[in-house]
Order: C-alpha cells, then sequence, then structure tokens
C-alpha cells in the first residue's frame, strides 16, 4: 500500500514534466520561414532625392522630403537662431570638473564619469546593516491602454542641497536629499506617442552659468534632453524655465532633421558641457528604414541655446544648420550612449552607434563606414572629428557602442601618465585610447573575421579589431554543448536550433536562407550601464551580458507578410516594433526578425549559465581579472517565466551599471532579480543585497547629505528585460540616518 | 495479449502504464529531432537514445519487465556520455542527467510491478 502511493507521488510528478513534450510542436527556427523568394540586388545607395518615386514596398515610410508630422516639434517652437563659436563665453569651473566629496554632480558623478565616489562611511563591515531611508515616486508608469515601453534607466545627480533627477517622460525635479521630500518639480507635459523603443531618462545635467550672476535665477541650470527631442532648461533652485535660454527655456532638437514622427528620434541621456558647449546626440529607432532621420551630433552654446555647430556624416564640411526644404543627411550613425567631455582638449568624446538598418551595410556610404560604432572625438569649437577609432568594421551585428567612455590616467612609457579613456563595447572588448589622438594605449589587434559573407553586393570586411590588452568580456564562441535546458528535452530543441543556425564566431554574417547566431549579442557584453572606476585602487568594474541572439534576413516579401513596418508608415500602431526586434529595414532589400537566442517555449535562454557577469580588473598591475562571478540570482527567473525563488547565483542578463567607493564597496543592482547589492571592491564578495520593488535597470549613485552617506537607485524596470516596472527611487542608508 | 486485463488493473499497473508511454513520446522526441541534429552534424547520442527509450516505452506498456531494464540501460548510456561530454560540472549534468536519473527512479520502482504483470500472465498461459 505505501508503495502504490509513493509510486502514485511519483507518477503525478512525472505527469507534471509532460508540458516539456509541448517541445515537440517543433516550429520553424526563428520564425524566418523558407527562403523561397530569390535573393534581391543591393538597391540604391543615394539618399532619395525630392523627386524619387515612392517606394514599392507595401508598407514603407513617406519621402524623406516629406513635412515633419504634427507633434515632431512637441512645444512649437521656432527655429533656433546660429552663433559663431568663437562666440560662446568662457566657461567658469563646473561643479562636475571637482565635485563636492559628498556631490555626485555628473551622470558618472564628475567630468571623468568615473562613477567613483569619495565617500567611506558604508563598508563591507556595516553595508549588511543598510535600511531604506526614503523612496520617491516620479509618477511616470504605463497607465490603462499603454503598452510598456518603460525602463526610467535615471541616475538621479547631487549637487549642494539638492537631488535632481527626471522621470521617465522627462519631468524634471529637485528633491531634499535626505529626507527625498520634493523642493520643486517641472513637469514638461509629454505625451506617451513620443516614447520612442524605451521611456527613459538617463539624467540631468548641472550647468553654471558666467553670464548670469550668482543669486540670479539660472545663474545655475538643470539642462535635460528629452524623448520629444527638446533641450530644456530650468533654474536649479525653482525648477522655472531659463528665459534667456533658446526660447523660453527650450530649444526644438526637431528642426534640421526633415520628415520623422514622434517617438522615431528621442534623446534619453544627459547631455554633457565642454567649454560652454553643450552636445546633444539622440537615438533613431533601429531597424525602421534605411532613410531614418539623421544622426546628426550638434553643440549648442549653454548660456543662450542658440545653435552652433553640427557634425553630419555626409556632409562633413558643412557645419551649420540645413535651411528650406533641407535636412542633415539621412539614415547616419546615430549616438544613443551618454557622451563624456573633456574641458583640457576641447573634446566631447562620442560614442556611435550604426547607420540606420543596422543589418544591412550595402547603402552605407564610405564617410557612414568610417564612423559606425566608433569613438569620435568631436572639437567643441568646430564640430569637426579630431579623431575615429571604430570597434567593429562595417557593422551589421547592432555591436553599437552603448557605453559612456570613462576618463583616465595611464602610464606612459616615459612614466609620464597619459590622458586614456576607457571604451567598454557590446562586444565585451574594452579598448584603452590616449585621449589626444585615439590611438591605442593597449594593444589592438586586426583579426581576420569571416569575409565577403552570403549577402550580395554587402561583403564582410576581412579583419575586425580586437583589444588584446584588456580581458575580454565575454566566454569563447559557443559549441553545441553549450546548449541548456531543464531537461534533455529542451537542451535538444536548443541543440537543433543551434545547428539550424549558421555559427562562426562573433562575425558570422548575415544570411537570408537560414538564421544566424549573433554572440555577443546586442544586449552585451557591456551596454549602457558602462564601467567604474576606482583611480585610487585602480579597480575597474566591468558587468555583462552572455545573451546571444538569433537573427534572420528576410525578404523584402517576406517582411511585409510578417507585417514590418517602419514607425512612419500610415499604417504603424505604437508597439508594432521596436528597435531590438524585428525591423522593416524599409529602403534595403531585407527585413530583419531578430529574437534571443532561447527556447521559445519556455522562455528560457538556450545557452548554459551564466548570462550576466561582474568583473574586476587590475588597471594598475597589468590589466588582470582581481575577481570575476555570475551577477544576479534566479530568484525572480524561471522557466516560463515562473519566479524559482532561487538563491542560486545563475548569472542573469543585465542593465545597468556600478558605482565603486573609497568605502571599498561597489554597489549594483542592473540584474533581473530586481535586487541591489554591495560587493567587497576587493574580493568580489557579496556582502549586502536588498529586493527593490521594480527591476534595478539603472546605474545607482551615492552622496551624502546631513554627514551621512546615501546610496541611491531607480527601481524603473526594463520593458524588454522584463523585469517590473515602478517609478519608484530608492534611497538606502545606514539605519541611524533614515530620513 | 496484456489488453485483457485492462479491466481490473490496480492503481501502481496504471501508473506504469502512464510512465510507459510517457517514456514512448520521450523516446519518438529523441528519435526525430535527434535524427535531424545528426543529420546537421552534431550529436547522436538523442537518436541512439530515442531508440533504446521507445524500446523500454513500448515494454513497459506491455508489461514487461525487460522495458524497466531497457530503460535503466538507457539511463546508464546517457551518464557515460553526459560525463564524457561534460564531465563533473554540476550544471552541464543537470539538464542532461538529471531528469533521467528522477525518471529512472520511478522506472525501477516499477520493476516488482512489471514482475507481478509477467508472473499473472505466465500463470494464465498468455504470455
Amino acid at each position: 500500500m505505501r508503495r502504490s502511493y509513493l509510486l502514485a507521488t511519483a507518477a503525478c510528478v512525472t505527469l507534471a514534466c509532460v508540458p516539456l513534450a509541448a517541445n515537440a510542436q517543433f516550429a520553424p527556427a526563428g520564425s524566418g520561414g523558407s527562403p523561397t523568394a530569390s535573393v534581391p540586388g543591393p538597391g540604391n545607395a543615394d539618399e532619395p532625392t525630392a523627386t524619387t518615386p515612392a517606394s514599392t514596398s507595401r508598407f514603407s515610410g513617406p519621402s524623406p522630403y516629406a513635412p515633419q508630422a504634427p507633434g515632431v516639434n512637441a512645444a512649437n517652437l521656432p527655429d533656433i537662431g546660429s552663433m559663431d563659436p568663437n562666440d560662446v563665453p568662457q566657461m567658469v569651473p563646473q561643479q562636475s570638473a571637482a565635485p563636492a566629496q559628498g556631490d555626485w554632480s555628473a551622470y558618472g558623478r564628475d567630468d571623468s564619469q568615473t562613477r567613483y565616489s569619495p565617500l567611506s562611511e558604508i563598508t563591507p563591515q556595516n553595508a549588511d546593516q543598510l535600511k531604506v531611508a526614503f523612496v520617491y515616486h516620479t509618477g511616470s508608469y504605463p497607465r490603462p491602454g499603454q503598452v510598456n515601453k518603460w525602463a526610467a534607466e535615471t541616475t538621479p545627480i547631487k549637487v549642494g542641497d539638492g537631488l535632481y533627477m527626471c522621470s521617465a517622460q522627462n519631468d524634471i525635479m529637485k528633491l531634499d536629499p535626505a529626507t527625498g521630500k520634493e523642493i520643486w518639480r517641472h513637469n514638461i507635459n509629454e505625451k506617451y506617442e513620443s516614447i520612442p523603443y524605451t521611456a527613459a531618462c538617463k539624467g540631468v545635467t548641472y550647468f553654471t552659468s558666467s553670464q548670469v550672476p550668482e543669486g540670479q535665477p539660472c545663474h545655475n541650470r538643470i539642462l535635460e534632453g528629452t524623448l520629444d527631442m527638446r533641450l530644456i532648461a530650468v533654474d536649479a533652485a525653482t525648477g522655472n524655465l531659463c528665459e534667456g535660454f533658446g526660447h523660453g527655456g527650450q530649444v526644438n532638437l526637431m528642426q534640421g532633421l526633415g520628415e520623422s514622427v514622434p517617438g522615431f528620434v528621442s534623446m534619453t541621456t544627459p547631455p554633457p558641457v565642454i567649454n560652454g558647449v553643450v552636445v546633444v546626440n539622440h537615438e533613431v529607432l533601429d531597424g525602421q528604414r534605411r532613410w531614418a532621420p539623421s544622426g546628426v551630433i550638434r553643440g549648442y552654446d549653454a548660456e543662450s541655446g542658440k545653435f552652433l555647430w553640427a557634425w553630419d556624416v555626409n556632409n562633413p564640411n558643412d557645419h551649420s544648420q540645413p535651411t528650406g526644404n533641407n535636412h542633415y543627411s539621412r539614415g547616419t550613425p546615430n549616438s544613443w550612449a551618454a557622451m563624456t567631455g573633456d574641458n583640457a582638449l576641447g573634446l566631447v568624446y562620442v560614442p556611435t552607434g550604426n547607420s540606420a538598418s543596422d543589418y544591412y551595410s550595402a547603402l552605407r556610404s564610405p564617410e557612414e563606414n568610417k564612423v559606425s560604432s566608433a569613438v569620435v572625438a568631436i572639437d567643441v569649437k568646430t564640430g569637426a572629428p579630431r579623431w575615429v577609432f571604430q570597434t567593429a568594421h562595417k557593422d551589421v551585428w547592432d555591436y553599437d557602442i552603448g557605453s559612456q567612455a570613462t576618463l583616465m590616467d595611464m602610464p606612459g612609457p616615459d612614466g609620464q601618465p597619459v590622458p586614456a579613456l576607457i571604451m567598454p563595447t557590446k562586444r565585451g572588448q574594452t579598448f584603452v585610447l590616449d585621449r589626444r589622438d585615439g590611438k591605442p594605449i593597449l594593444p589592438v589587434e586586426e583579426r581576420p573575421a569571416p569575409s565577403p559573407g552570403v549577402i550580395p553586393g554587402d561583403p564582410r570586411t576581412p579583419t575586425q579589431p580586437w583589444s588584446t590588452g584588456m580581458p575580454a568580456l565575454r566566454v569563447p564562441d559557443l559549441k553545441e554543448t553549450d546548449m541548456w535546458g531543464m531537461s534533455p528535452i529542451d537542451q535538444l530543441f536548443c541543440r537543433v536550433k543551434f545547428r539550424r543556425a549558421n555559427y562562426t564566431g562573433e562575425f558570422t554574417p548575415p544570411s537570408v536562407d537560414k538564421p544566424w547566431i549573433e554572440y555577443p549579442g546586442y544586449n552585451g557584453g557591456s551596454d549602457w550601464g558602462s564601467m567604474s572606476y576606482d583611480p585610487q585602487s585602480g579597480i575597474l568594474i566591468a558587468n555583462w551580458n552572455i545573451t546571444p541572439m538569433y537573427d534572420q534576413l528576410v525578404t523584402r516579401k517576406k517582411a511585409d507578410q510578417l507585417g514590418l513596418m517602419p514607425i512612419d508608415d500610415p499604417n504603424y500602431k505604437p508597439g508594432g516594433g521596436g528597435a531590438e526586434g524585428n525591423g522593416a529595414m524599409d529602403g534595403t532589400p531585407y527585413g530583419i526578425v531578430v529574437t534571443p537566442f532561447w527556447n521559445q517555449y519556455t522562455g528560457m535562454m538556450c545557452n548554459r549559465p551564466p548570462y550576466g557577469m561582474i568583473t574586476a580588473i587590475d588597471m594598475k598591475h597589468g590589466q588582470k581579472v582581481l575577481w570575476q562571478h555570475p551577477l544576479g540570482t534566479a530568484r525572480a527567473n524561471g522557466p516560463w517565466g515562473l519566479p524559482t525563488g532561487l538563491p542560486w547565483e545563475i548569472g542573469t542578463p543585465n542593465n545597468g551599471g556600478s558605482v565603486v567607493t573609497a568605502g571599498g564597496l561597489v554597489f549594483i543592482a542592473a540584474a533581473t532579480d530586481n535586487q541591489i547589492r554591495a560587493i567587497d571592491e576587493h574580493t568580489g564578495k557579496v556582502v549586502w543585497s536588498a529586493v527593490l520593488p521594480g527591476g534595478g535597470q539603472a546605474n545607482p549613485m551615492t552622496y551624502e547629505a546631513n554627514g551621512h552617506q546615501y546610496v541611491a537607485i531607480m527601481a524603473g524596470g526594463h520593458h524588454f528585460m522584463m523585469t517590473p516596472v515602478s517609478d519608484q527611487l530608492v534611497v538606502y542608508a545606514l539605519p541611524d540616518h533614515k530620513g | 495479449m496484456p489488453n485483457t486485463y485492462y479491466g481490473n488493473r490496480t492503481l501502481t499497473e496504471w501508473l506504469t502504464f502512464v510512465l510507459g508511454v510517457v517514456i514512448v513520446l520521450v523516446g519518438l522526441f529523441f528519435v526525430i529531432e535527434g535524427a535531424e541534429l545528426a543529420m546537421l552534424g552534431g550529436s547522436v547520442y538523442y537518436v541512439l537514445c530515442g531508440i533504446l527509450l521507445v524500446a523500454s516505452g513500448v515494454f513497459m506498456v506491455l508489461g514487461r519487465t525487460i522495458g524497466a531494464f531497457l530503460y535503466l540501460g538507457a539511463l546508464a548510456y546517457t551518464w557515460v556520455w553526459s560525463l564524457w561530454e561534460v564531465g563533473f560540472s554540476p550544471i552541464d549534468l543537470m539538464p542532461r542527467a538529471m531528469g533521467p536519473t528522477m525518471l529512472g527512479i520511478l522506472v525501477f520502482l516499477t520493476i516488482p510491478v512489471l514482475r507481478r504483470l509477467e508472473t499473472r500472465r505466465t500463470l494464465r498461459g498468455a504470455v
């Protein structure tokens, strides 16, 4: 009797596993379908003119010469005038040049964007006592009926008596840093339609004017670039718009961009100010169309908001604003990562992305091919690049740079420090360059890559750059035996999926007849979280992903069948196609189908864990890995999206960066387990963790108020990372100092 | 024929039957997908193991002890192959060997049931 009871229980357990057999309903891998239509030719490489006939594709955007749709100039601002860059007033020393000990004056704390704080009250010994000091609600989250496109990604800045931040939809606020009480809030009334791929506002910029005397409104200003492409300046003391900036405190950044619709082009990063020049970049929604709005980089006078210069890739010698019906050259590489300024050299370091239509390069100009997926150092006096360092040649893998460059000093050959720049990439290759000329300080090798590939008229380059002097933030190329699962059933599914795809390593050329595996994928390696660097210990902290993608080019016919259309197509519905998924790539012969390399029935990645890592690199002693371990537990993840509750440090995908402190701690959330943790900088041991009310996909920051140290993290969640969205900024402190 | 005994099966006999069906289904998935994998240049383990599993499951459904022993043989093959492929790495052994081992425990428990079925059949002269 007892035995049969046992058997019954066991058999029920087995039956519970039967849904695994659902895997037997084997779908065509990558949903790319069979390659029935013939492979088309390369198409026309020139930007259409005003008289070019309309596209014959079933879905396609309007002519680039069509007028901007209503709402694109969100605040209906008049055009901004230009001024001579030589007339930009001398900038006074900024807070971010030398932040006060307890301040966090810029996105990456200081002008070097180190994400290092000299605060030391919280240490590995007392971090386990950290408690919530206060929570602040920004009020921005998806309302009923709205597609969840939220991922606030916000890092507040702290200057003096204020904690300044933005909501996911760009409302700006000043909080009391000790209590979280709202001192002022400036609502900018951004529309839902203006949200591109993601409602994100990574932060705001603190700027001190040399023209407005101290004590007057707008002597200290908060500058912000918005999703609906406004550059806004408000008074740091009151939150009121700065009347002397642009038109009533705002500049319309859609000026000169030509045809567009709300949500196509947007700013998500804080604009840096270099020698009085505020530089703006913007993301252009990936995958829409070859002739998407320009990725132009522009400089404006931080005092008056007047236009100074533009760096327009396909008009390299014209740094002025377009007039009349003209526009900046379309489809050029956009830059959506946070930029880094360098007052001493008068440069802004622009991490660039890819030309529009990321996965097909035959229609790109030689000028674009020189500067895509690169670091471009632009002279803020002229708008002309002084040097370019490319991290992926003729990128068709979405290895665009998401990270912000961090500035530091490297020992030179003669013992003198060399001004250096650390550029993390999605490839997991970290390049260390001389800021003066862009030459690698640590060795970079051009290694053979699969070439020419399979797409007619679109050959791949024979070599790609590898940073051999830095530890690679990646695992070796995938093998069939790296496939994983809960059981041999789903493992077999993934093994077949692996073998069905083309895969010849990191630079596997795109293909249309069958899928190809892209590893590292578009989530990194290193993404926008960037790195933190402790200049005292010389320790560089990097978190990174092991999340391969499964991609396939599809013919235009197939793309039309799949309903892939650019965002400015009249049939487009919000949420109908995102930056990081399937894309129409209208204007090219192909569309693109992109999915994570996962088991679509269980929602588990096909490759073995870990999926996310954190690494400490000793930059002072030969760039050795000090420690490295998986980042993120399985507590909130599992098959079919079910949380397992397991404390197992499996290493989850992560988005968002780290902070390193003089107290010897690294603070980081980022992982999809919705936790923030403190890690001992020297050993890698996790000494504290706490569960957040939403996903911690943001860079944390730390500051001092009333003599005590606080750690702040925006638990905004991330729609693509499938973590819970919230509007809460959570701030921690040691127990005696709760607000 | 075993079918003549459907009417008066005990619970354990039913569960043994169900387990056999599950093993047949898993085995069929292994054979079909494993054959594709082998043809794509991947591991031949799955198609071979799948054949063993189908045979094992069919015999268990028929109430034959050999079915259980075939499964245990497939399990032994699985462990040998897993250790050959990934060594003693727990994270990699988990997808390969954990499920089959758990199933193996159940199969082991069915041996007395299958023996009883066989004995009954022998007594009735219906081998």
